[in-house]
């Protein structure tokens, strides 16, 4: 089959001729008024990724990245020449680069690897779609508020329906459009157990060094767990799922504290801490974010997380 | 005690279904040794296959029946570790993520393999009011599979392309983390093996026209033995008839051709248009010719020697 290894040794070639390293940029949504959980879990992922890579980013937030990824995926890369969205695809460009997080791993133990990224990004991403998307009262009170809130009056009615539609035929494909919430919390601690399971007593899923499914996991967990308690009760349930791994949220914090040195981490360990912080303390942080003109009060109750 | 009573898409090409979902339940069965009455049927028209009955329940997603073979004792994975356990869900999922688009591709999509292959199978499996309409039904669902995994694309050539690179990738991750043992986790056949089977089976089975995916397999040397040992050991007797009813096939060919006596067809038939022609020409009297009394009274006697011919 000569077509997609050309395709794909034609892409080698190119992104070869870049010089390395280079600035990079990382493109994301505005976390405090715009982020949904899927995205923000990705993007959580891919600079935990690139912290442990030991490479320098700059975090760039826009309102409408969603529209400038090559893929329709935030967040994504601005490398040089190159746009890279997705997570798996940034992992092998940086991996044609020469800086790779698994390279001291064995073959079999590689393939395993890989293997867990697709559980993470299948059951996590679908579940966490599932509950902005397909829950109508996340929908109603989070999601759509949300998303639109950085598009004026009639526009954000048509994105969020022409958004919900994508999803949702996405979702049907997958076989999770009809699944029940109790389901999609089955389907979550499932995979989580399963992490769990094959994290037992180690630092790490492969040992001392971190690799990439752990900056995957570290994002999603820590999204999930820092959801803040004015939510809606559906989404409660998903974040209650996920607190009952303690290893999982120790792994996470461990992450946060050796590659990301900022407080998150503290209250992603400790939830009943971040269940009590003040709207004020939530909204009170912006490091690398500019904020944006203040928008409704609605808005801000419904930060999902802070980083 | 209540026999469990599996329905499931009938198979071919010494496969025992067609179909990735029924081909993992029963392989899963057989590897248990479940004493199963099975159904192969070629119209899935009341609902999606397999259906397991069991003690008057009916269980149709594969997750509910291997669960109900599990309660049942039936179990290969209670030996495994639970990280190995996690293993298999990984990898169970992985798999779905990365074959199951593949396979519908070239189930579906594909042209070449539609026209030639699977729409005519299909349309010969299936009972004759419904092989006009399913064939068309499952098409259009793979359709919008791939309409809703890639949203952005538009291009189907650059889709295929994205899925069977993702394919050859997982095909060889498969490779590498199979290599030299006997199956996946152990020395005994689990629910691993079952699924990674169940995908790899009707991949490289089916005889495809367009075999882009299959030759990537095909050097995967392990995995193809891997297929044949769990084609050989338990499902030995779909093997070989397809095995004979192929050499029969062969033989037959072989000695007939498509048009026996092809010359002698051709020089007949040449003969009769020419003569058509010609008592044509001179009825009509296009061709006049003087001829005596007795030379025309010789053609409709030559006619009828070639019509009885």
């Amino acid at each position: 089959m000569p077509y997609p290894l050309l395709a794909d040794s034609i892409t080698l070639e190119l992104e070869a001729q870049e010089p390395w390293p280079q600035l990079i940029t990382l493109y994301q949504p505005y976390e405090v008024e715009q982020i949904l959980l899927p995205d923000n879990a990705n993007c959580l992922a891919v600079q935990a990724f690139l912290k442990m890579c030991g490479l320098d980013f700059q975090i760039e937030p826009r309102s409408n990245a969603e529209y400038m990824s090559p893929s329709g995926r935030v967040p994504f890369i601005k490398c040089g020449q190159f746009l890279i969205s997705d997570f798996d695809s940034i992992v092998t460009f940086i991996g044609n680069k020469g800086t790779s997080l698994s390279d001291h791993l064995s073959a079999n133990c590689k393939a395993d690897m890989r293997a867990y990224i697709s559980l993470v990004n299948n059951i996590f991403i679908n579940a966490e779609l599932y509950i902005c998307w397909v829950d109508e009262t996340t929908l109603n009170e989070v999601t759509k508020i949300r998303h639109g809130s950085v598009y004026p009056w009639p526009l954000n009615h048509y994105l969020n329906w022409q958004k919900r539609k994508e999803v949702i035929k996405k979702l049907n494909v997958l076989g999770w459009y009809n699944k029940t919430l109790e389901e999609v919390c089955n389907e979550v601690q499932n995979c989580c157990t399963a992490l769990s399971e094959r994290l037992e007593g180690s630092d790490y899923f492969s040992g001392e060094k971190p690799t990439e499914v752990d900056a995957l996991v570290y994002g999603h967990i820590c999204a999930l767990s820092m959801i803040n308690p004015s939510l809606p009760r559906t989404v409660q349930k998903i974040t209650a799922t996920v607190q009952e791994f303690p290893k999982l949220l120790e792994h996470a914090s461990r992450i946060g504290r050796n590659y990301l040195n900022n407080c998150m981490l503290e209250s992603a360990c400790d939830f009943e801490m971040c269940a009590s912080s003040s709207k004020e303390t939530l909204w009170n942080y912006s490091e690398s974010i500019e904020a944006l003109p203040p928008l409704s009060e609605d808005s801000f109750e419904i930060l999902l997380l802070n980083p | 005690m209540d026999m469990f009573e599996l329905t499931i898409w009938k198979g071919d090409w010494g496969l025992p279904s067609v179909d990735t979902e029924c081909l993992q339940v029963l392989v899963y069965a057989k590897f248990n040794g479940i004493p199963l009455k099975v159904n192969a049927v070629g119209n899935p028209f009341n609902s999606n296959l397999p259906i397991l009955k069991y003690n008057n329940y009916t269980f149709t997603k594969v997750k509910d029946i291997i669960e109900v073979f599990r309660e049942n004792n039936y179990n290969t994975e209670q030996n495994l570790s639970r990280k190995e356990c996690a293993k298999i869900m990984a990898y169970d999922i992985m798999l779905k993520e990365k074959l199951f688009p593949a396979l519908q591709f070239i189930w579906w999509v594909d042209e070449k393999n539609v026209n030639e292959l699977i729409r005519p199978w299909y349309c010969k499996a299936m009972p004759f009011p419904f092989n006009f309409y399913y064939p068309g039904k499952f098409e259009r669902q793979a359709r919008v599979i791939f309409e809703a995994l890639y949203p952005v694309e538009d291009d189907i050539s650059i889709i295929e392309n994205k899925v069977y690179s993702e394919a050859q990738k997982c095909l060889t991750l498969l490779s590498t983390s199979l290599g030299e043992s006997l199956y996946f986790l152990s020395e005994k056949p689990t629910l691993l093996d079952a699924v990674v089977y169940s995908y790899l089976a009707p991949l490289l089975k089916a005889p495809l026209p367009n075999p882009a995916l299959q030759n990537h397999l095909k050097a995967c040397t392990n995995l193809v033995t891997f297929v044949a040992r769990i084609s050989e050991r338990y499902f030995s007797n779909e093997c070989h008839e397809y095995k004979t009813k192929e050499n029969a096939q062969n033989v037959k060919q072989y000695t007939h051709n498509e048009f026996p006596n092809k010359r002698r067809t051709q020089l007949v038939a040449g003969f009769f248009v020419t003569l058509m022609m010609a008592t044509y020409a001179f009825s009509n009297g296009i061709l006049e010719v003087s001829a005596k009394d007795s030379e025309i009274s010789d053609i409709p006697v030559e006619d009828s020697i070639t019509n009885n011919e």
